[in-house]
């Protein structure tokens, strides 16, 4: 890997390190504990939980949302996961610790999507198949809004 | 191609309205330093990167402000969704009430339209890259300021995330130019463009 040169910018490149748990992961908004590098005034409201990311269950709602939110949870977590894990790999591509892992999250939010297909609704058009064939109508448009905030 | 994910990487649930707070933010959606502009940033640059994974780099965090985007969205919509007249006229969003009612428009907290003159695609490897490590540093000093003024937990979290992916963002970008420069002759990185020059590039001259 290149060293320091002059008038150029340098950038170390990243050793693979510790890493956040996929729940903690989401609220800091890395998964690597070498990059999370918190604003002083972030940390002027301590002891605020994220109501949202987290997996704290709402006591207000139907059995049912309640499952669904918790289900969709974990499917943000799981990707937010893939998804920080992907930009390391694009500069990492022989990382075998980081490829395993990628290996291992990605089979576990495949299956966690088709769950959510299943027992909810599809997150994506290639989730609709997974409802089955006894479907009326069209269910690509099942489900609360994203931007809504209804569904977390 | 993309496909639409029914979901927003980092979920957005605000109660309170308050239009101010979304005129603050709605700048992270098409001010200078905002989603909208990064995304296209990324997007537009990727063609000509001379180094295939770099390309794909810009691909994937192009991908992801967009994500960010419909964060930032969310968030001016519901600060703003259940907005009355007499919360538009007292809290400065009268303004762009007259001419978006509370629908979403990219434009800069002090009212400027979004437009590509507030980034570069240049057409060399190195000086897109240098722009896009200062893009993600404009960007949190962006949302460092909105972490200053907004005291709001609901608002807050996701502006942490936000801010906390420019940081990750940077690093890849730098290792992203380090690639590239591994490809060139350190002793003088600007002998020729590695865009352009593209026989020099690969050694073929």
């Amino acid at each position: 890997m290149s060293g320091n040169h002059l008038a150029i910018s340098n950038v170390p490149i990243q050793q693979w390190g510790e890493l956040y748990s996929q729940e903690e992961a989401l609220n800091i908004g890395t998964i690597f504990h070498d990059l999370n590098m918190p604003f002083f005034a972030t940390e002027s409201v301590l002891g605020t939980t994220n109501p949202i990311a987290s997996n704290v269950v709402d006591t207000n709602v139907s059995n049912e949302q309640a499952q669904r939110e918790q289900l969709l949870t974990k499917i943000n977590q799981v990707s937010f996961f893939l998804d920080d894990l992907t930009l390391y790999l694009d500069t990492h591509e022989t990382d075998t610790q980081a490829l395993k892992l990628f290996h291992e999250k990605s089979l576990e939010c495949a299956e966690l999507r088709k769950q959510f297909a299943e027992e909810f609704y599809p997150l994506t058009k290639l989730c609709v198949p997974m409802r089955g064939t006894g479907e009326a109508s069209f269910c690509l448009q099942d489900g609360p809004i994203p931007w809504e905030g209804a569904c977390v | 191609m993309w496909i639409y994910e029914k979901r927003l990487q980092y979920p957005v649930k605000i109660n309170k309205t308050c239009p101010k707070t979304a005129k603050l933010i709605i700048s992270q959606y098409g001010g200078p330093d905002g989603e909208l502009s990064a995304s296209m940033r990324y997007l537009s640059q990727r063609y000509t990167m001379p180094v295939k994974e770099v390309g794909g780099l810009l691909t994937d965090i192009g991908t992801e402000e967009l994500a960010h985007m419909e964060i930032i969205c969310a968030m001016v919509y519901q600060l703003t969704k259940n907005l009355t007249i007499e919360q538009a006229k007292t809290e400065g969003f009268d303004a762009y009430y007259i001419d978006h009612t509370t629908a979403l428009w990219p434009q800069a907290a002090a009212g400027l339209p979004f437009t590509a003159i507030e980034f570069q695609s240049k057409g060399d490897a190195i000086t897109d890259l240098t722009e896009d490590l200062a893009a993600e540093q404009k960007a949190r000093t962006v949302y460092d300021n909105l972490l200053r003024m907004i005291p709001d937990p609901e608002v807050r979290e996701p502006l942490k995330f936000l801010r906390a992916r420019e940081v990750v963002h940077f690093q890849r970008f730098g290792e992203a130019l380090e690639k590239t420069k591994d490809k060139l002759d350190s002793k003088n990185f600007y002998y020729f463009n590695p865009e352009f020059d593209k026989d020099m590039f690969h050694g073929k001259l």
